[in-house]
């Protein structure tokens, strides 16, 4: 085995970094579809929705699930479910003094989505709270791409913003190229970076954009938002909402489409009854219990559109299989360099001992044991470098996982599709047993033609070669 | 008594454009015990009529009888456990194991033999001290001398206890010195322990101390003389 160590060494070393490559980039194209399911089941959708027939079609008022409390209690009595969250939903147009936006209004009841949501983790600091003044009514939770459309966010750079970047580390140099734009203000995103792209060099705006964006940004406190819909009777009405926090999910289209306000304000608006609601959402152990279940509540709950994550989001449902076939085609490709490379080796091996094969069959080595020789060296290799590359990988994806990997450069386009720009790499223990029962097994079948071919040599054809 | 038979025996190899006529019709019987060299020059048959007596190759024609028994109707792996039980080699390039000490190279055989790992050692350690070498046990081929490669390829050859020794062109690659203290150490094996020792040689200090001289020359016996 280690009679051309160089040889083995180059070999385990080349299946290693393999595996670590193809493994890790495995993990991040996990992680970040992980992290988008994970965002739209917690955040934004939870894993079953109930709905009046026709309401998600039409999204017409009087669509409404009536005894709402009971279809909760029939769904929370399956053993899988979690939690449920009963919401109405409207649609609205907010105004700000500058702006109009069409955006969706969901009446929720804050604790109750607490317990099946994590939509109250995504407040950004500083900027109020998750419905968390008691007593308060007409409370908008919005986010923040809505926030920014409706000039609600204002970018700034004041001394403490200065001060903050330079203990960050941008250097001097840069933060006086920022000095023109200390203390203006700014409407909007659009208008704040177009200055400062035109202040500072393309590299420092690569390098440093993201911190100096994040610094100038600033919450107008005591905003208000004016909500215009439509009642029960299909009259117009609307109240003016303060805001209660700015939430950040990553996700452009939902932060600028979903405004979170408490039921019983859109109830005493829309003049909907306390016991009806437009949608309950549902909450279970397991997201791959979440399509069984909806086929079980819809034979008991006839009448209702009873749906999974799966149907109400066939794409996210596509990205996870899609993910899935893609980490095969990865594990494939990897499975055939390792391949590739073992069978080119020991057929090196063969060649470079065609004599002493010769003289270990002339001195009484059986086909057998030749065979199991030359399987034994290559599944030597590859298990070596393939457990060191799966090693490494995992101790690697771990030590990463934990602080994640920021792509702020593209954070843009990322969040656009509801990506996280900060990615965490993940990979199930699965997916790390079967790597290694698979390396072992191409080991062993890629050793098969180099064996078979030690297995053909000729003793006396063997002791002749020089 | 009669221990190796060869009957007619031919070999032809079948080059891309000529037939070559290695051996060409060859009869000759070896008794135990017997300390016999076959002479000849560079391409005259020597070791293709070796490797044909060890089983190693096939005769195109003709028969080689070993204990009252055929070759050709020996299957391959059958062949592989004859050899491994009644014929020991040694090679003109000792062709040793470069990883094994030689003790371990010794052991090999008796390994694939399945010999207890005691008895395995004893005999080693018997062997290695039967020529000359008790003191290089542990010594890889690397750090021995050519003469004592050949001497562990020899002791390694003894290991299983064989009825013949082939050694095709054993002194080719040693000094004079070394050749003496080989072809002693053969002499002393084949006498005490009365193992017939066959090989291929055109090193007239090996032909001097052979008892029987088979001369050949294009595949053909010239001439077959016993010593007394």
């Amino acid at each position: 085995m280690w009679r051309n160590r160089t040889r083995s060494l180059v070999v385990i070393t080349s299946i290693t970094i393999g595996i670590f490559a193809g493994v890790f980039a495995v993990g991040l194209m996990n992680g970040t579809i992980e992290q988008r399911v994970d965002a739209a089941l917690n955040q934004e959708m939870a894993h079953i929705q109930v709905n009046r027939e026709q309401f998600r079609e039409n999204f017409e008022i009087n669509l409404t699930i009536n005894n709402a409390d009971s279809v909760s209690k029939l769904i929370l009595r399956n053993e899988d479910v979690t939690g449920v969250a009963q919401r109405l939903l409207v649609n609205a147009i907010a105004n700000t003094a500058s702006k109009s936006v069409g955006i969706q209004l969901n009446g929720i009841d804050p604790e109750a989505e607490k317990k099946i949501l994590s939509l109250d983790k995504t407040l950004i600091p500083g900027t109020g709270s998750y419905f968390e003044d008691p007593g308060r009514h007409n409370l908008a939770y919005i986010g923040q791409d809505l926030a920014k459309d409706l000039n609600i966010i204002r970018f700034s750079l004041d001394e403490a913003a200065i001060d903050s970047l330079a203990s960050g580390g941008i250097p001097p140099e840069t933060l006086s190229k920022l000095d023109i734009l200390v203390n203006k203000q700014f409407p909007g995103e659009k208008a704040f970076s177009k200055e400062v792209q035109a202040a500072l060099s393309r590299t420092e705006v690569k390098k440093y954009g993201a911190d100096i964006m994040k610094r100038a940004w600033h919450f107008r406190d005591r905003s208000k938002i004016t909500m215009t819909f439509l009642d029960k009777n299909l009259m117009q009405t609307g109240a003016m909402f303060r805001i209660a926090g700015i939430y950040d999910v990553n996700n452009s289209v939902f932060e600028k489409s979903q405004v979170f306000i408490l039921r019983t304000d859109l109830e005493r608006l829309t003049g909907i009854d306390a016991n009806s609601c437009h949608q309950i959402l549902v909450k279970v152990n397991d997201r791959d219990e979440a399509l069984p279940l909806a086929k079980k509540l819809r034979t008991e709950m006839p009448g209702l559109q009873v749906e999974s994550w799966k149907e109400i989001s066939p794409d996210l449902a596509m990205m996870v299989l899609m993910v899935q076939k893609f980490n095969g085609v990865f594990l494939l490709i990897i499975l055939a360099a390792l391949s590739f490379g073992i069978v080119n080796t020991m057929l090196m091996v063969v060649l470079e001992r065609t004599k002493e094969l010769g003289m270990l069959t002339a001195i009484g080595m059986n086909k057998r044991r030749v065979f199991s020789m030359i399987m034994a060296e290559s599944v030597f290799l590859s298990l070596v470098g393939g457990v060191a590359g799966m090693v490494i990988s995992r101790l690697f994806i771990i030590s990463v996982a934990s602080k994640g990997i920021s792509i702020s450069s593209v954070s843009e386009g990322f969040e656009a599709m509801g990506f996280s720009s900060h990615i965490y790499p993940s990979i199930s223990g699965t997916f790390f047993i079967t790597v290694t029962i698979l390396i072992i097994i191409t080991g062993i079948l890629s050793a098969i033609y180099p064996a078979i071919k030690a297995l053909k040599l000729d003793p006396a054809d063997a002791l002749r070669t020089e | 008594m009669k221990v190796l038979e060869l009957r007619n025996v031919h070999k032809i190899y079948n080059s891309s454009e000529v037939k070559v006529h290695a051996v060409n019709g060859v009869s000759i019987d070896f008794d135990e015990g017997e300390f016999a060299a076959i002479v000849g020059p560079s391409g005259s048959g020597k070791t293709t009529l070796l490797n044909m007596i060890g089983g190693l190759d096939q005769p195109t024609e003709g028969e080689i009888i070993v204990n009252k028994v055929n070759l050709a109707a020996y299957k391959s792996s059958q062949l592989i456990d004859f050899r491994m039980k009644n014929i020991g080699f040694v090679f003109q390039s000792y062709n040793l194991i470069p990883v094994l000490t030689a003790a371990e190279n010794v052991e090999f055989i008796m390994n694939l033999q399945k010999w207890p790992k005691k008895e395995r050692e004893e005999r080693t350690m018997e062997l290695l001290k039967a020529v000359g070498l008790g003191d290089r046990a542990n010594s890889r081929p690397s750090k021995l001398s050519g003469g004592q490669q050949q001497r562990v390829a020899v002791a390694r050859a003894l290991a299983s206890k064989p009825r013949f020794i082939l050694a095709d062109e054993p002194t080719a690659n040693l000094d004079s010195k070394s050749t003496e203290t080989l072809i002693e150490i053969m002499e002393n094996l084949n006498r005490e322990e009365n193992i017939t020792f066959i090989f291929s040689t055109h090193d007239a200090r090996v032909v001097k101390r052979a008892r029987r001289v088979i001369t050949i020359e294009d595949g053909k016996v010239l001439s077959d003389e016993r010593k007394n």
